[in-house]
């Protein structure tokens, strides 16, 4: 972690110009010890002074005096405040407790002597390309190479060739180069040999897995939803996305655009719509009795934060409780950005398979099939079913009652969007709560009213089809009717009974750990209430009646008035659903009837119409009907019942959809950012620093996102260059990924950062092109060896005059051993899976338990990319290497070494699976003692041994022969101990 | 990323030399280890910021959140309410996970009686804690802002409710170093039914990743992988390590890159671990006395289990050490919930405070009993969930003890309206509590920060908190 800007890095910029850089020494003092009161925000400022702008830096603060007198230190009170020792005086203040150093005070009075001038933040302009400081080179080398003379060091030797292909291979495709792929490049004796291997692994499969796991700390992929259950998730397919547009070289800007608003193209394909799952990525307090816009609100949070680190280089979590105390980010600005991101639904997308036509015209013809043949079924045949079709109307007929359909005058809820629709149901939308109340109010007034039907139904919009709003913790697209009431001002009517379709759902808790205990109480309380509708009438919140979701699900219950009730002109309807968790209606019809023997008859809405003789007879349809609850036919019946549920549906995925126009959401500002203190209303925006957004384009997520990529945008092209160098070389230009901000160091080569982001931008901003610049660099090609001398005068390697030695993320760690092993898998894509691990690593201490079954086969060696995230309890060897969680967006992982890594390479049963393998293959590939030391140290580390490691790993070998350890057992050891190599786990 | 200075010193001294045992001794010696050893002088300058009264924090996280109602915190008055509800004024707003606001009271299941000297007020379901009362400091007035269990047991261990910051132990061993020889310096166990929270409470959050905590397992291997696989024998294993080392010992020498030297180290470490971490786990050396005072038996994981495997690591110089004790949450039957968790940890939280006393360790070492938030005054009852005779989570006031290293015990400190609904004297929030441990620590919570992303974060956060000064002693 360095801290400080490297001695070197400041005695460089100081032979660059003899002049204080005001962006490089200046602002960040000013940044670090004066904005926090003299900056940009209104309400934290003391003194009426402001010092990030020169007008009033230059100008007089409350106490009259001049800040800062360019030229003359002793004249600005600046000055004197912070080399004052009186307590009242000094600057900063003591109680900020952060002292001014020496040294700072000393830059500050040096640069107003020298004049005192402003200089814009240079992340915060458009990049330009500087001339090459040396034409004829790699315009990479030509920049580090003049870097390096200014520092009097000069370029290290090319890496001997092992090492190289070594090198390139794992950085542009995660995986190790076999022995033959690493002689193929080695013995290449033509100019072109290490550009044809470049263009080798770009074309890759594997190039695309490789990077798309470094895209994905970013977007936080997980396969759980976090928090207390961490119930599982489906959102491979967004993963699998990325690989593929990766591989394809999908331009970066296109890669953006539709991640953050694919569902708003015109035209959107099922890939656009798959790529919002970038910000689907965020977690889901399933937790009992959470506040689910509390926690919307936290994804929100998270989703501009994500943004702001992903694409734009800015802190803009900062700004979430109060305006950014370093840069000129407004807190109302913070709100600005989750505006243009906030106006999206949340739901689960079904992508259709590419013959989805075929399918459903498939399945409707098994439909039509299956109900053509059912009255054959019949016993006795066609000629059989006439006369009992006759009888069932006769004794079906007297139970069945008129409807009213009715349409309310007015729709008011505590949240949900109702909307009427042309059939009489009401479609409800939007944010839920876990205590929301419908009031429904109806303007035509009705005489002798004997029962209310309510008829809920399944709908496409809603979650798991509905017919509810259950989007979470509870079933899913079910709902929970608590209470059920009639008024007419203050009159209520009273009902009195109450009848249901549906079985009395039992109560499910879903919590994992409480669930047996619930149900073993349930079964000692015979007396224990159900669900049901009379529930909905008692006056009791914690019962009523419950429909579960799901396709097809189509169910109603009718409640009767005590007595035959008129309701007059503006009577309503109050429906409340509460739960402890959101469980509202989605998608439900009124209606009433006069008849006092109302029931619910099970039968739909237009049968029932027939039979009461309210519509006209239907013969056909009453047959199906009949046939559909006769008992000779039951089974035929049921199966057909059950195709009618199984619709041909695509892989599901988690997606973000536009709020339609009649529903958007507005976003206001929290007070310091607490969900509890939400202020005014903050319409979508950017901060005022950065161009603008177009204004002949909606101010929403798909002008966003085009913005970002808008030529004149500083930062986007930077912000991406500057993470592809830190993959190859281990820092960036800039260390901050996320952060390109007055906070940030200044880049170690500031032309060469700008010129690759005009480059990048230029080449139509083709990841592989520019990947393909950088490796084919002479500076990406040294030798990383650390010398003496570059010990001495570049620890940290910050002027690249060699190449860079870091550890390998946990992935590449693991797909390398496997790789050594010959087991690795190159099968893409697909739900996550279970490579070996201790069982107590999901089981313990973990509420969301789950059993890890290893996989078998093939899909135990599958890539890392493709291990099963769980966030609570994460796959123990990535966490071991520092993986991240999916928990939050990481631009930077650290990279740490610790025992538990050794003791994680040396005795994990996956890492023991692979020695296995890779000593057995070693005893088949040679029958020698040398040949096989070879085999095993080039699978590992690619080059062959040296005559003294050769000695060494034999004597080894000797040793364990010695002991009579089984040979077998030899070569396991020998691998095991290959595979735990320093060189092995490391970016040569 | 993160070099530590010692392999940096090692590299300019030591290179030349090469690694041999001598140049590896000292290294240990440094402790340049990460978490296992993380320099014994601190890995912060500056730390200590005052003279500590502690070396280690044993906090028993009664997850799940106890009812204070029927073990702290006596309110007579619920039971005269019993069946009745609180009057809006008093519920003011406050959200549940549950319950409505309005639901009526339930009065205390059990009864309190008067203990030791300080006559501190403790229900009969806490006997042995009662035994303890002059050693501990009870706090009746803790607050947290948070009504559910993920993000609350977050919040008690990071500052922060959602996952992603650094962890209270974390925080602590980055700030203070280890002076753990050859164990991991901070250590999670849990061994109840899983924590809501789950790996983020012990996360290292943005800190580097080697201050996580180390969990400590009740199946398999204690730590992961401390077991040999079969098919190596010792003398291999042995062997394999000298191998490595022998190989990465050459490749420094050519390649000069010094976290190869750490990387070697940390290979004698793991050797270590392989024999300290059984050892720690062994209890055939602790007496039977000792075993029944925790109520431990030695091969079954238990919470007792861990309190004493607690002590032998406060013994070996573990830093901070978590024990989850989950399955306080009782929405129905408090009265059932709190004997059976009581059966389960009363006796041995009594027996860790008088073991690590009667071994002199107690003045050094800081004990913190509590849950991440209180219970409702109010009834949960639910017909379609079953529930009856509960109560629902409750963040305005819950009750916590903490006792030895800089602790004042046989006191009780503030205090809840007749209802205990809210707090009315000497409000505790949780960056109170988190200042007053590091305080206990040496630890100036205000000047312990980290860097990141723009910002100087702290475990306590930027709202204002204080060390509670009359829990000091």
């Amino acid at each position: 972690m360095s801290r400080l800007c490297s001695p070197l890095v400041l005695a460089l910029a100081a032979a660059a110009a003899s002049a204080v850089d005001f962006n490089r020494e200046v602002r960040p003092i000013l940044a670090q010890h004066c904005f926090a009161c003299h900056g940009m925000d209104e309400q934290a400022r003391k003194g009426k002074l402001r010092l990030d702008l020169a007008d009033s830096a230059h100008g007089k603060g409350k106490s009259g005096e001049l800040a800062i007198v360019p030229g003359q230190p002793d004249k600005s009170e600046v000055i004197h405040r912070i080399f004052s020792e009186d307590p009242d005086d000094i600057m900063p203040p003591p109680e900020a407790k952060k002292p001014m150093s020496a040294k700072d005070k000393a830059v500050l009075r040096a640069w107003i002597a020298e004049g005192g001038v402003y200089q814009p933040h240079w992340a915060f302009s458009a990049p330009k390309q500087a001339p090459l400081p040396q034409a004829g080179v790699h315009p990479i080398d030509a920049f580090v190479r003049a870097r390096l003379a200014q520092a009097g060091l000069k370029p290290s030797p090319e890496a001997d060739r092992f090492a190289l292909v070594r090198r390139v291979t794992l950085d542009l495709t995660g995986v190790p180069p076999t022995p033959e792929e690493a002689d193929a490049f080695v013995q290449d004796k033509s100019p072109e040999a290490y550009e044809k291997l470049v263009d080798r692994l770009l074309a890759s499969p594997r190039y695309g897995e490789r990077w798309a796991r470094r895209w994905l700390d970013l977007a936080r992929y997980a396969d759980t939803n976090g928090f207390e259950k961490d119930r599982p998730r489906t959102i491979w397919p967004y993963r699998d996305w990325v690989v593929k547009a990766i591989n394809a070289d999908l331009p970066y800007d296109q890669f953006g655009i539709k991640q953050l608003a694919g569902d708003l193209l015109p035209d959107a394909t099922p890939d656009d719509l798959i790529a919002t799952g970038f910000h689907r990525n965020t977690m889901l307090n399933e937790e009992g009795g959470a506040d689910p816009n509390e926690y919307r609100f936290y994804s929100m949070v998270d989703r501009v934060g994500a943004t702001g680190a992903a694409w734009m280089g800015l802190t803009m979590n900062c700004a979430q409780c109060h305006t950014h105390k370093y840069d000129p980010i407004l807190h109302t600005d913070y709100y600005g950005v989750m505006a243009l991101l906030n106006n999206a639904d949340e739901p689960t997308y079904h992508i259709p398979a590419p013959d989805h036509a075929k399918q459903v015209a498939e399945h409707a013809r098994k439909i039509a099939e299956a109900e053509a043949a059912l009255p054959g079924k019949f016993p006795g045949g066609v000629a059989a079913l006439d006369p009992k079709v006759d009888a069932w109307i006769a004794a079906e007929a007297p139970k069945a009652s008129k409807w009213e359909v009715l349409r309310p005058a007015k729709l008011q809820t505590t949240m949900p969007k109702l909307e009427v629709q042309p059939d009489g149901f009401i479609l409800g939308g939007g944010d839920s709560t876990k205590s929301d109340v419908y009031d429904l109010t109806f303007d035509r007034p009705l005489k002798g009213v004997t029962a209310i039907r309510l008829e809920v139904a399944d709908h496409p919009s809603l979650p798991n089809d509905g017919p509810g709003l259950t989007s979470y913790e509870g079933p899913l697209g079910g709902f929970f009717l608590s209470e059920l009431q009639a008024w007419h001002g203050d009159r209520r009517l009273e009902f009195g009974e109450a009848f249901a379709t549906n079985d009395e759902e039992e109560d499910r808790i879903s919590d994992a750990a409480a669930a047996p205990k619930a149900k073993a109480k349930a079964k000692g309380k015979a007396a224990r209430k159900k669900n049901n509708a009379s529930a909905a009438l008692d006056g009791e919140m914690s019962s009523g009646w419950q429909v579960l979701g799901g396709y097809g699900q189509r169910q109603t219950a009718v409640f009767r008035f005590a007595k035959p009730t008129d309701l007059p002109a503006g009577w309503t309807l109050k429906m409340l659903f509460e739960k402890h968790f959101s469980c509202s209606l989605g998608h439900f019809r009124l209606s009433v009837t006069t008849d006092e023997q109302a029931t619910a008859t099970g039968h739909p809405a237009a049968i029932e119409a027939m039979l009461a003789g309210a519509a006209p007879q239907d013969r056909d349809a009453l047959r199906m009907r009949f046939l559909e609850t006769a008992p000779e036919v039951a089974t035929h019946a049921k199966a057909l019942a059950a195709l009618r549920k199984r619709i041909p549906r695509g892989q599901p995925t988690l997606v973000m959809r536009e709020r339609p126009p009649s529903n958007p959401r507005t976003t206001v500002r929290y007070h310091r950012g607490e969900y509890l203190s939400p202020r005014e209303e903050v319409k979508p925006g950017v901060p005022a620093f950065l161009p603008g957004l177009p204004k002949d384009a909606p101010a929403d997520r798909l002008t966003f996102a085009r913005w970002l990529f808008a030529p004149e945008n500083p930062l986007t092209a930077r912000v991406a260059v500057n993470r592809q160098w830190q993959a190859f070389f281990g820092r960036g230009f800039v260390p901050t990924l996320e952060d390109l901000g007055y906070q940030s160091e200044a880049p170690t080569h500031p032309e060469l950062l700008d010129w690759l982001a005009v480059e990048f931008q230029r080449t139509g901003w083709s990841m592989k092109k520019l990947h393909r610049l950088i490796v084919t660099s002479a500076t990406y090609r040294q030798s990383s060896r650390v010398t003496p001398e570059l010990a001495e005068k570049d620890r940290e390697n910050l002027l690249l005059a060699r190449g860079s030695r870091f550890r390998l993320d946990a992935e590449v760690i693991r797909d390398g051993a496997l790789q050594a092993a010959g087991l690795l898998s190159f099968k893409m894509g697909g739900p996550g899976v279970y490579p070996p691990q201790p069982a107590s690593v999901t089981s313990e201490g973990t509420y969301g338990r789950i059993d890890w079954k290893p996989s078998e086969g093939e899909d135990r060696y599958r890539r890392s990319l493709y291990t099963f995230i769980k966030r609570t309890a994460p796959f123990a060897m990535a966490t071991t290497f520092d993986a991240p969680t999916g928990e939050a967006c990481i631009a930077r992982r650290d990279v740490s070494n610790s025992p538990l890594q050794a003791l994680t390479l040396l005795n994990d049963e996956m890492f023991m699976e692979a020695a296995r393998a890779l000593g057995a293959k070693a005893m088949a590939a040679a029958t020698d003692d040398a040949g096989r030391i070879t085999f095993i140290l080039r699978r590992c580390v690619t080059r062959p041994p040296a005559p003294d490691e050769l000695k060494t790993l034999q004597a080894f070998v000797d040793a364990q022969r010695a002991r009579k350890v089984a040979d077998k057992d030899v070569w396991t050891a020998l691998a095991r101990a290959a595979l735990n190599l320093d060189e092995s786990i490391v970016h040569p | 990323m993160s070099r530590p200075n010692v392999t940096r010193r090692y590299f300019f001294q030591e290179c030349a030399l090469g690694v041999g045992k001598i140049a590896l001794a000292s290294l240990m010696a440094d402790g340049a280890l990460g978490r296992l050893a993380a320099a014994g002088s601190g890995q912060v300058s500056g730390l200590p910021h005052h003279a500590p009264k502690a070396k280690a924090v044993i906090h028993l996280f009664m997850a799940g959140a106890p009812s204070q109602l029927e073990l702290f915190d006596h309110k007579p008055e619920l039971a005269k309410l019993e069946g009745k509800p609180l009057p809006p004024s008093i519920i003011n707003g406050q959200r549940y996970a549950f319950i409505r606001p309005d639901a009526a009271v339930l009065g205390p299941r059990y009864k309190f009686a008067r203990h030791g000297q300080s006559g501190a007020e403790l229900s009969e379901m806490i006997p042995h804690i009662a035994s303890i009362a002059d050693d501990i400091a009870i706090v009746k007035s803790c607050r947290t802002t948070q009504f559910n269990h993920a993000p609350a047991q977050i919040y008690m261990n990071t500052g922060f409710s959602q996952p992603g910051r650094p962890s209270m132990g974390s925080w602590i061993t980055y700030g203070l170093g280890s002076e753990a020889k050859d164990l991991p310096s901070f250590v999670v166990m849990s061994t109840g039914a899983g924590i809501s929270g789950g790996a983020a409470c012990w996360s290292s959050g943005f800190l580097p990743s080697s201050y996580a905590g180390t969990r400590f397992r009740n199946t398999g291997d204690a730590i992961l992988n401390t077991g040999t696989p079969a098919g190596i024998d010792p003398a291999t294993q042995k062997d394999t390590i000298g191998l490595i080392n022998a190989m990465n010992d050459r490749r420094l020498r050519l390649d000069g890159d010094s976290e190869i030297a750490t990387r070697i180290a940390n290979y004698e470490m793991a050797y270590r671990l392989q024999t300290s971490a059984p050892d720690l786990m062994d209890l055939s050396t602790e007496s039977k006395e000792t075993l029944e005072l925790y109520g431990c038996d030695p091969k079954v994981p238990s919470f007792a289990r861990a309190c004493l495997l607690a002590r032998r690591m406060v013994e070996r110089g573990v830093r901070f050490i978590n024990i989850y004790n989950e399955g306080w949450d009782a929405h129905s039957d408090v009265a059932g919930n709190v004997r059976n968790n009581c059966a389960k940890t009363d006796k041995a939280s009594a027996a860790l405070v008088k073991d690590l006393k009667r071994r002199g360790l107690l003045d050094s070492t800081l004990v913190v009993w509590g849950g991440e938030f209180g219970r409702t005054p109010m009834v949960e009852s639910s017909v379609s969930l079953g529930r009856s005779q509960g109560r629902d989570h409750h963040p305005q006031a819950f009750s916590m003890w903490m006792a030895g290293g800089g602790i004042k015990g046989g006191q009780t400190i503030g205090a809840t309206d007749e209802m205990g609904f809210n707090i009315v004297q000497d409000e505790v929030r949780v960056p109170d509590l988190q200042a007053t441990i590091l305080h206990c620590l040496g630890i100036d919570h205000e000047r312990l920060t980290f860097r990141n992303a723009g910002l100087d974060f702290r475990l306590t956060g930027v709202e204002p908190c204080h060390v509670v000064k009359k829990l000091l002693a």
